[in-house]
């Protein structure tokens, strides 16, 4: 179908970005999960403040059980991919059936890995659902703006991420790059003077991550 | 057929389900959930003799129920002489005032029929009720072939059965042949609908555009979808899962925040199709059920091919008698109830309530209709590792384009309960695909 609505738009970008944060989400804990079985029991206290999320966790076995998969917590790792969910659902429509099994299976893997006492091991299968379903993306969905909203959602998201949690300046140049180009190929609207200035910024010896931060979360206009 | 080497594959096939989402929300306590729709693996099995057979009384059923549609809205020939009274059409929920006078793109009512037919020990068919407003449930016998299939090839090599996939085909056929120029268009009430899934599935499968009456507007008498950009695409066609009392606020329920502000009046002024035609209820209704085989003989100049269960209108006070001295042997229904509800067996009543529904019955006979209980012809599900004999009953879907056709499967739900005849998902029942084979 070539007419997206403007619901739907606004949808398919928030499936990006959704998609995008169960995915770094899950790989950020993980890193954080092996220090915290022998070397840094409260490692989680600086993972909530690299993330800017509350440290609402009691200990480092509550922040392990709530942070992958309380759904009454916003923040973690299940209420994001449960957002992505209910986007993925109502967009059978634009992306098609195939691509909404991965978003689907990474829900009962993510639902597996709630009761295990390893759940790296079924995080590990969300992650691989995720890569699965951003390939089967780029494969199977014939509408190229389609493609790229979902993709700037993906990449916007990243670069919050990235700036929030302060990466090398290399990550944060790829991205700008990345972000810019696909961007100025859909038809959302975006502030293209923040763009401009992101991409200044990228160009710095020293990343303003604050601003980087503020830029892309105030890049689209809609 | 007991060795169908597909109900091996019962777990595979229910992953690959649970992968596709086929599932159907459901609300409890207020909360919406979503549920898998309960599949069992071993078919119902149709022989095409039996199928033909099936297939020509559907046919012949769906015109008269579009010719009866046609004539209430119209001429009213049917009232005039005699052969429907006129206040079971009148006082029916599902009449609707505005659309007299109203024909719809090349006199089409009844789109998508779903006819619910059960089979009887002595094997003979009968039809338990008519849907013709949105009927549900064709999404579901079609992608569990497809996973059954990938499950089990050995199984349809085996077996010559009549591919269902088609159905997709025969939906857009009907849809494109009432189109009146413009995109065609599936309108779902949202995500939080029981039967969304299937909403969705079918967009993707026919091509059409999936969207919500917030995405629609009516323009100088056009209704048009609205895309991100504010461009206006002309409709032509709606396949509408929305129930007619909410279509449109400013003919039927005005409280609507899911219909369309003046869809109708495009409607009336033959600028898009609506499928099924608003209106269509008042054919459907389980008190003018009874009247089926009379529209045949009056429209059609036929015997009906296809019997009705026995069924009594305490209206007539001769049936009123029938249904107070047989009490106990038959099964009331509330013809204003749906999905399962509002069906109480007699026998399963104590003192007090069957003095109570009896008061009830006399004080407003025209809410409900007696039926024999049909002795169904059980169906084997696995439960357990094991088969049981469950109770089972048969959607057949007739679609209307230029001729009606009937889909050559069918949507067989089963009660998983071995004490009901309720074989609604919303009260807990499963599926099975519905087998009919092609030599």
């Amino acid at each position: 179908m070539g007419i997206i609505s403007v619901e739907n738009l606004d949808r398919l970008f928030w499936l990006g970005r959704y998609s995008e944060r169960v995915y770094t989400s899950a790989r950020l804990f993980a890193d954080s999960f092996d220090r915290m079985i022998d070397m840094d029991m409260d490692n989680y206290a600086a993972f909530c403040r690299q993330l800017d999320i509350p440290n609402i966790y009691s200990s480092r076995e509550d922040f392990c059980s709530r942070y992958i998969s309380d759904e009454n917590d916003p923040n973690s790792i299940y209420s994001n991919l449960m957002r992505a969910y209910d986007n993925a659902i109502v967009l059978r429509n634009e992306i098609g059936s195939e691509p909404i099994t991965y978003i689907q299976l990474s829900v009962y893997d993510m639902k597996k890995s709630k009761v295990s006492r390893a759940p790296l091991v079924g995080l590990q299968k969300v992650e691989d659902n995720i890569l699965a379903f951003w390939g089967i993306v780029d494969d199977m969905i014939e509408n190229e703006n389609i493609r790229n909203v979902i993709k700037v959602g993906k990449r916007i998201e990243r670069l919050d991420l990235y700036g929030r949690l302060q990466v090398n300046r290399e990550s944060i140049v790829r991205e700008v790059h990345r972000l810019a180009g696909r961007i100025a190929r859909t038809n959302l609207h975006y502030d293209e003077k923040n763009l401009e200035e992101l991409k200044k910024l990228a160009e710095e010896e020293q990343i303003d991550y604050d601003r980087v931060v503020t830029l892309v979360d105030t890049l689209r206009k809609d | 057929m007991q060795n169908i080497e597909l109900t091996k594959r019962a777990e595979t096939v229910n992953e690959l389900l649970a992968r596709y989402g086929v599932k159907f929300g459901i609300y409890k306590n207020n909360e919406f959930k979503e549920q898998l729709f309960p599949f069992d693996t071993i078919p119902r099995i149709i022989r095409k003799d039996e199928f033909a057979y099936l297939e020509k009384g559907l046919k012949q059923r769906v015109m008269a129920l579009n010719c009866f549609i046609r004539d209430i809205y119209g001429e009213k020939k049917i009232i005039r002489d005699k052969v429907v009274p006129e206040e079971f059409v009148y006082i029916s929920s599902g009449y609707l005032a505005p659309c007299d006078g109203v024909v719809p793109p090349r006199g089409i009512y009844t789109h998508i029929a779903g006819i619910d037919l059960v089979q009887g020990r002595n094997d003979e068919w009968y039809v338990l009720e008519d849907n013709l407003r949105v009927p549900s449930g064709a999404s579901y016998p079609m992608i569990a072939r497809e996973i059954c299939r990938k499950s089990s090839p050995v199984t349809f090599e085996t077996y010559h059965v009549e591919d269902n996939r088609y159905y997709a085909k025969l939906l857009r056929r009907a849809m494109d042949y009432v189109n009146t120029g413009g995109h065609t268009v599936i309108l779902t009430p949202g995500r939080y609908n029981a039967a969304y899934f299937e909403h969705s599935y079918f967009a993707e499968k026919t091509g059409a555009h999936l969207a919500t009456g917030s995405e629609l507007m009516v323009e100088d008498d056009y209704l048009y979808f609205v895309d991100y950009s504010g461009r206006r695409e002309k409709v032509g066609a709606v396949y509408r899962r929305i129930s007619d009392e909410y279509l449109d606020p400013m003919t039927f329920n005005e409280e609507s925040v899911i219909g369309i502000p003046h869809i109708y009046d495009v409607y009336r002024k033959g600028h898009v199709a609506l499928l099924n035609a608003p209106g269509n209820g008042v054919a459907d209704d389980k008190g003018i059920y009874y009247f089926v085989p009379k529209m045949v003989r009056y429209y059609l100049g036929e015997e009906p091919i296809l019997q009705n269960a026995p069924t009594y209108l305490p209206y007539y006070e001769e049936d009123m008698r029938y249904v107070l001295e047989h009490f106990d042997d038959l099964v009331l229904k509330d013809v204003a109830e749906a999905g399962g509800y509002g069906v109480v067996f007699a026998d399963r009543m104590t003192a007090q309530q069957k003095a109570d529904f009896i008061a009830l019955l006399k004080r407003e006979p025209r809410r409900f209709i007696a039926q024999e209980v049909i002795d169904f012809k059980d169906i084997d599900i696995v439960e357990n590792a094991s088969r049981v004999p469950r109770k089972a009953d048969l959607r057949a879907f007739v679609l209307m384009a230029d001729e009606p056709i009937v889909w050559k499967s069918g949507l067989t739900r089963f009660s998983r309960d071995p004490d009901s005849f309720i074989v609604n998902s919303s009260q807990g029942g499963g599926f099975k695909d519905t087998w009919v084979l092609s030599q």
